[in-house]
Parts: structure tokens; C-alpha cells; sequence
């Protein structure tokens, strides 16, 4: 029995000397010491040292939460001949010094308790070797912006095989509709398409364009994926991107890519870099003209395509689905102001900034395509507010800031550029810099929000903001108004998170195993996390996040198998009478019921299985328990607790 | 949108317009920039004429910025500034707040606004002395006055020659 004082977390409010000396006095108990960091190689080494001078069988550390050093101190009792699974960790830190602060005694008395309790589990332990899994080697990579694409090079550069699943015609995702990114006003698909030309000829890398995950399911090796081929109408292996059938079609609808400012055919190619080069049918606006199979040289449409599923075998999942923008029309302010008016996201200003642009790069007001003079920004439409989105859309201001300059720039230096803002948020490398530069620039800062946005006959914006520097009461009429919309988890997240059993935040993206240590990673084994899927990012966080992803997901594919916990559901089959409730609740499908020496039996697949004990609960006869949470040992837990 | 625009900045609360070519004017003289006030108001923080002040250097500052100059020129504010320089010395962004409630002043004066008396006292006692303020006596803690004599100082030497008049006048760009 070893006590830790971790320096004074415990020892400050416990008193470690008197639970010692009671903890002597347990049945069973042959060595009590304590030592200030028991998780220090000497700390270690103490117990080491114990275990072999008294040929212990079962040890206990008093210490802080398993999570933190179980794998510590199991490794240290195996390396004194020990199995690792005889350790009982009792956990006075989180569980008692850290919330009894205040009352010593009574914190005293109970650390005596859980550590009377951790000796009568320990008692009933037995050894366990942890289960060794292969893996396939290969990783699917869900979504194809940025954080998918540089996740996907890096495990491609690693030697794995990569299935890249991107839902829209092409990869590129947002940073492909970006003009320039801050701080450094890079132009973005100039970083961008480098990396989406290497993707498409690695040869390790499948793309499926235009195609969604339907279905995943873990197995032994890892995940079976349904991915679901939405049909082009168009065969990529034979369409050459010569855009003849584009020219040609009659049909025009607004442009996704173009964030609804421009239009784009029935049948398109999203954007000149776009990676496939190939034409996609939007079945929901052709007409079936049939113009475009006459002008297509290569033979390449094909209206007879149907949408097929394509099953992909893979040993690790990133998940990269990136992010939406909140609409603002979502938004009461906003509500009643319909198509056409001059009040823009700054997605859209984007596409009106870049040259591959509705308007080839001249910032140029919707209504009448004139330029505006007076341009006004408003940050955090639907962010940091209660009623929508609480959170911080963290890039909102870099957007901002970046944005505002552009326009000083393509507009000139006489433009009226004003951003309200309710702080300002630029916390990144250069940021800060580059604020500083466009107030140089002379663009306008207002700490301040307007309750009301309206907008006049004559095509200008009216906006009321109180401007909390100089105490007045502004009124400002811009020719052009640009949102800064907050950002939202991507359609069908929710959907995905539950088809892969992945923990969904208060705000709807996905939850990572542990915020600070394993942020790439999910509490599911083999599924990993990058970019804005985790919670809005900028590209540099997300390119980090995404390597951070593939690093994790290589590290486990290459070494080919992950050892596990044993931890999982045992059947004892002389007891279980084949009824199937341990089915019936079982999330992961790990525990079935079989026909075996003609009768019915349940059967746990260890693989799948994660020892979340549903099963054992709900099986009336007691057949099936989980291993190091049998009910021989809980129960002598808690009578210890109890007693 | 090349022909008639509408105003694009109002204050509503008096009606007032920037006037962005004073603004442009008065900055350019000006080591600091009020466009890169951050409004920290640490200047304000440590302002020895804070509690004189109607307006504050921050608000001084973020009124220049947005342009709204007319408003500062006939304030009584930029008088009372003691000139002490430490929102010079205190501004994380080289702001300047002292220098441009000068460039302000100078800009009253050379509309011929009504200058504090005070200051034109001031201003005669200087010239006539080449002091801000003429010799006086001074209560001790003893309780007793002093004047120079009582210490057995030299009497000060009161007026300037023309020419240091003129020097003078030079210095302070007026004439």
C-alpha cells in the first residue's frame, strides 16, 4: 500500500501520516509507506522495491485519479514481476484533497476509506493481459477542405493507403473560395491548389468526390465504411474539363461556390482549380436538354449513371468535415431583409474579392453593381450571443480586420471602411500587427454593436451604434454591409457523429478525447480529429490539428495493431439462457446472441466491445460480467464502503 | 457611385459631421497617430488634469480619429490640460494624446477662439518675463511667508529684449 502526497495537492489537507498508520492496521496490508511523488522514478522505485522485498501479490496507490498514472504505476509493478492488472488505484486527490479542501479531518477520514475500499477490491483481482488487435492498414479521411487535405497528404507521405470522401464535386472546401488569408494576405489558392495537385497524383490516395459516408461500422480490424457514389452523370475517367458542355448549358442557378452571389450552369465545374477537373450534373435543376452530351467530344456524359455504394475496409477514420456559416436571415435583425440587398456575409465579400470571382475581384455592391464608397463590418452576427451561438467564432475579427484592408485596397484610400466590433480578437502570430496596420490604413474601429440594420429604398444601410469611445451616438449609412456570420458545425454532423458513436459539444461540434492532451483524438479508438470539425479554427490551427490528426492515426496504422484493455464483457455460459437483452443494448454491437451446441448463446466480439457493463446490467441471470468490474469486486468495494 | 453621396457618418446625438480634412490637417503634423489608439485609456488613467477634464484624452483621441475635430477645437478640455506629458510617455501606441491637444490648441488660436484667461496671463507674464508665473510668496509650513528677498535671492529680471520677443515668438510659430 504506497500513499502519495503530491507535494502538498494531498498532503496539504489529508493528513498522510495518520491514514498511513491506520491503513497498517488493515487485515492484509503488509507494507504502508508514503513518499511526496509517488509517480517520481524514485517513487516508483519504492515500490518496486517492495514488491519484490515482501513478494507482494496485490498493490495499492493512494494517489491521484487513475486516468493520470495507472499506466505509471502498472508499469512499474510489472517490471517487478508483477501482473499489471493486480494495481487498485484509489484516488484522494480528485476525489477528496482537491474537494474537501476546506474540511482536513473529515478529508483525512475518508482518503482511510477509499483506501480501505481499493484493498478489498484489490483483494479480489486477478490478472488480465491486455488484448492485442491488428489493425488494416489504410484510413478514410471524411472531407476534403483543407484540414482533410493536408491529414491525407500526410498519411499518404507516411506509406498508408488513404480514401479521401469529400461530399461536394471537388476538394478545396473553404480555403478554396478564400482570396487571401491573413496575416500574411497569401493568396489562398495559391497554397492551396499545390496541395490538392499532390493529393489527386499521390498514389496512395483515392479520392471519392460528389460521394457521402452512409455507414460506418467498427470491426476487428478497424471500420467498415458504406460510402455512397452520388451520381455525376458525367464519367470521370473520360471527361477532360474542357467546359464545352458548361458554355452550352441553359440552365442557371446561383453558384454554391460563389456563395449564392453568381451563378453557375445545371451542369458545372465548381471552380477553375477544382480537383477532379470534371463536369457534374445537379440532377435537381437539369432539364435534360441533352446539350451538353452533344457538344461533349469525349462521350463523357451520361444520364443512364445511378447512385451506388462502395464499401472501403480502413484501420483509422479522420474526421474532417470542417465547418458552415450561419445564415443571417436566420437571425430576427436580419429576417425581413430579403435577396438582393447589400448586406453580404464575409464569405460572399470573399468571392467578390477573388479574381475567380462573380465579379473578377472588383468589390462591387449586389443591387446594382456599382462600387461602394462607404463599406461598414459588423463582427460577430450570431456570435458570442446567447440565443444562437454563445462561443466565439475565433476568426471573425482576423476576417474582419483582413477584409477591411482589402477593400482600403481595391477600393481606395478614400473608401470609408468602419468595423463595429464588441472586442476585438486577433490573437494569433502577426495579428496583432496586422490590426495595427489597418488602422494605419485608416479603416475605422468601433467598439460598439447596432441594435437595428436597415435598409433604404435607394439601396444604402442605415445602422444606429453607440460608439462606447466617444460616447456618441453614431449613425452610419454604408453602400455595402458585410457580415461577419458566425460559424456552425456542417450539415449532418449530428447525423455522422451518431452513426460513429462520437460525443457531440454544447455547441455541436465534435467533443476530442481530452482538451488539452488529446486534442486530435476521440474517446473512440482509431477515429481522430481535424480541423474546424473539433470547433472553429483558422488554417494555420487547422493544418496543425489535421498533422496532429494523421500523426496519431500513422502512429497507430504503422506499428499495425493497438494493444487494448481488457476490460471487456465475459459470457459464462452455463448461465446465460440465450435471451438477447445483452443485444438489445449493447451501442457497439459487440455482443450477439448465437446458436452453438444447439442452443442459443450470447457471444462478445472482444474487439468491439468497450466494457461500458450495459450488458452485464440488463442480463437477469448474472451470465455476463466485465473483467476488473466483476461483481465479486465491486461488491467487496462497496461492503468496504459500507462495513 | 461617383456622383452625389450621402453622409456617411453622423453623430446623432448633436448632429455633428466629421470633418475629415481638418482631421487630416491637424494628424499630420503629429509624431503619434490617434488611428492606432487602441482605447486602453491609460493615458486618461494617469492624466495628472483627469478630474478638470470634460473630455478625456481617450475620448480626445477617439474623437480625432473619427474625425469629429470642430467639436474638440472650441472644448474647453484641450485648456485644461496641464501639458504634463506622461500620456506621451505612458501610450502602449505612441499615440500622443498631449501633442494633439496642442496641434488643437494651435488650431483655436489660430481661429482666434477665446483662450482661457488664465493662460493669456500667462502668456503676458511670459513675455514681459520670460516666466510662466512672476515671483510670489510662499506660506511655509511655519507659517510665514516667504518672498525671494526674505531668502536673500537676487531680484528677477523683469522683461525681454525685443529680440528675445521676437525669438520667442518664432519659437512658438506665431506671430
Amino acid at each position: 500500500m504506497f500513499i502519495c502526497h503530491c507535494g502538498l495537492n494531498i498532503a496539504g489537507v489529508v493528513d498522510v501520516e495518520r491514514v498511513r498508520e491506520l491503513v497498517r492496521g488493515l487485515p492484509c496490508v503488509v507494507v504502508c509507506e508514503d513518499y511526496p511523488y509517488m509517480c517520481s522514478e524514485p517513487g516508483q522505485a519504492l515500490i518496486r522495491e517492495r514488491v519484490r522485498e515482501h513478494a507482494l501479490d496485490r498493490v495499492v496507490v493512494a494517489a491521484c485519479s487513475p486516468s493520470m498514472h495507472e499506466p505509471t504505476f502498472r508499469r512499474a509493478i510489472e517490471e517487478a514481476g508483477l501482473n499489471p492488472y493486480l494495481l487498485e488505484m484509489a484516488n484522494i486527490r480528485e476525489q477528496c484533497s482537491w474537494v474537501h479542501a476546506h474540511e482536513p479531518e473529515r478529508a483525512t477520514e475518508k482518503a482511510f476509506e477509499l483506501i480501505r475500499m481499493a484493498v478489498a477490491k484489490a483483494k479480489e483481482l486477478e490478472p488480465l493481459e491486455p488484448k492485442r488487435l491488428e489493425v488494416e492498414r489504410s484510413a478514410l479521411i471524411i472531407g476534403g477542405g483543407i484540414a482533410g487535405i493536408t491529414a491525407a497528404l500526410d498519411l499518404a507521405d507516411s506509406g498508408l493507403q488513404v480514401y479521401l470522401v469529400e461530399r461536394a464535386p471537388s476538394i478545396g472546401g473553404h480555403m478554396a473560395m478564400l482570396d487571401k488569408t491573413f496575416p500574411t494576405l497569401d493568396c489562398a489558392a495559391c497554397i492551396l491548389t499545390p496541395k490538392m495537385v499532390a493529393l489527386a497524383k499521390h498514389p496512395n490516395v483515392r479520392l471519392l468526390t460528389y460521394s457521402e459516408v452512409k455507414e460506418v461500422r467498427a470491426t476487428e480490424g478497424g471500420f467498415e465504411v458504406l460510402v455512397l457514389r452520388k451520381p455525376r452523370f458525367v464519367r470521370e475517367d473520360a471527361c477532360t474539363g474542357c467546359g464545352a458542355c458548361v458554355e452550352r448549358c441553359p440552365v442557371e442557378v446561383p453558384s454554391e461556390f460563389d456563395a449564392g452571389l453568381g451563378p453557375r450552369k445545371a451542369i458545372y465545374i465548381p471552380f477553375p482549380q477544382a480537383i477532379p477537373k470534371v463536369a457534374t450534373i445537379d440532377d435537381e435543376h437539369c432539364i435534360r436538354c441533352g446539350l451538353c452530351e452533344r457538344v461533349c467530344e469525349a462521350g463523357a456524359i451520361d444520364f443512364g449513371q445511378e447512385a451506388r455504394e462502395e464499401a472501403l475496409k480502413v484501420g483509422a477514420i479522420v474526421v474532417a468535415t470542417g465547418l458552415r456559416l450561419l445564415d443571417p436571415r436566420s437571425l430576427p435583425e436580419y429576417a425581413l431583409l430579403g435577396d438582393g440587398t447589400n448586406i453580404i456575409t464575409h464569405l460572399q465579400l470573399e468571392r467578390l474579392l477573388s479574381s475567380s470571382g462573380p465579379t473578377g475581384g472588383r468589390v462591387l455592391r449586389p443591387s446594382d453593381g456599382l462600387e461602394p464608397r462607404s463599406v461598414v463590418f459588423l463582427t460577430c452576427v450570431g456570435s458570442r450571443d446567447e440565443c444562437v451561438n454563445p462561443y466565439c467564432c475565433r476568426i471573425g475579427c482576423s476576417i474582419a480586420v483582413k477584409q477591411a484592408l482589402m477593400v482600403k485596397e481595391r477600393i481606395g484610400e478614400e473608401a470609408d471602411v468602419f468595423v463595429c466590433f464588441i472586442d476585438m480578437r486577433t490573437y494569433g502570430r502577426g495579428l496583432e500587427e496586422f490590426y495595427r496596420r489597418a488602422r494605419e490604413a485608416g479603416v475605422r474601429f468601433i467598439r460598439g454593436s447596432p441594435a437595428e440594420v436597415e435598409a433604404l429604398p435607394d439601396g444604402s444601410i442605415r445602422l444606429v451604434v453607440f460608439d462606447q469611445a466617444t460616447w456618441k451616438l453614431l449613425e452610419i449609412r454604408a453602400d455595402l454591409l458585410v457580415l461577419i456570420a458566425g460559424l456552425l458545425p456542417p450539415e449532418g454532423l449530428e447525423a455522422l457523429a451518431s452513426a460513429m458513436k462520437l460525443p457531440l459539444g454544447p455547441d455541436g461540434f465534435l467533443s476530442e478525447a481530452h482538451p488539452k492532451l488529446r486534442p486530435a483524438e476521440t474517446p473512440i479508438r482509431g477515429i481522430f480529429l481535424a480541423g474546424a470539425c473539433q470547433g472553429p479554427k483558422d488554417i494555420v490551427e487547422t493544418t496543425a490539428h489535421a498533422s496532429a490528426a494523421a500523426m496519431k492515426a500513422a502512429s497507430m496504422l504503422m506499428k499495425g495493431y493497438v494493444l487494448v484493455e481488457p476490460y471487456t464483457a465475459v459470457v459464462e455460459e452455463e448461465r446465460c439462457r440465450g435471451c438477447g437483452r445483452c443485444e438489445e443494448v449493447c451501442d457497439f454491437g459487440a455482443i450477439s446472441v448465437e446458436e452453438r451446441d444447439g442452443r442459443l448463446i450470447a457471444h462478445v466480439n472482444e474487439a468491439l466491445c468497450q466494457g461500458c457493463g450495459s450488458c452485464a446490467v440488463r442480463c437477469p441471470t448474472g451470465a455476463v460480467t466485465i473483467r476488473h468490474f466483476k461483481p465479486r469486486q465491486v461488491i467487496a468495494q462497496v461492503a468496504a464502503a459500507v462495513g | 457611385m461617383a456622383e452625389k453621396r450621402p453622409v456617411v457618418l453622423t453623430d446623432l446625438m448633436s448632429m455633428a459631421r466629421p470633418s475629415p480634412e481638418l482631421r487630416k490637417r491637424i494628424s499630420a503634423s503629429l509624431p503619434g497617430k490617434a488611428d492606432f489608439c487602441l482605447q486602453c485609456a491609460r493615458c486618461t488613467s494617469g492624466c495628472t488634469a483627469m478630474r478638470l477634464l470634460e473630455l478625456k484624452p481617450h475620448e480626445i483621441v477617439a474623437l480625432v480619429r473619427l474625425g469629429f475635430v470642430e467639436e474638440l477645437i472650441s472644448s474647453k478640455s484641450i485648456w485644461d490640460c496641464a501639458l504634463c506629458l506622461k500620456c506621451v510617455e505612458k501610450c502602449p501606441q505612441e499615440v500622443a494624446p498631449a501633442e494633439l491637444i496642442m496641434a488643437l490648441r494651435n488650431e483655436a488660436v489660430a481661429r482666434e477662439l477665446e483662450v482661457p484667461e488664465r493662460l493669456s496671463a500667462m502668456l503676458m507674464s511670459i513675455l514681459e518675463s520670460g516666466l510662466a508665473f512672476g515671483p510670489r510668496k510662499r506660506t511655509a509650513r511655519d507659517g510665514r511667508s516667504y518672498g525671494r528677498e526674505d531668502l536673500g535671492l537676487p531680484e528677477v529680471r523683469v522683461g525681454l529684449s525685443e529680440a528675445a520677443v521676437m525669438a520667442l515668438m518664432d519659437l512658438l510659430g506665431g506671430a
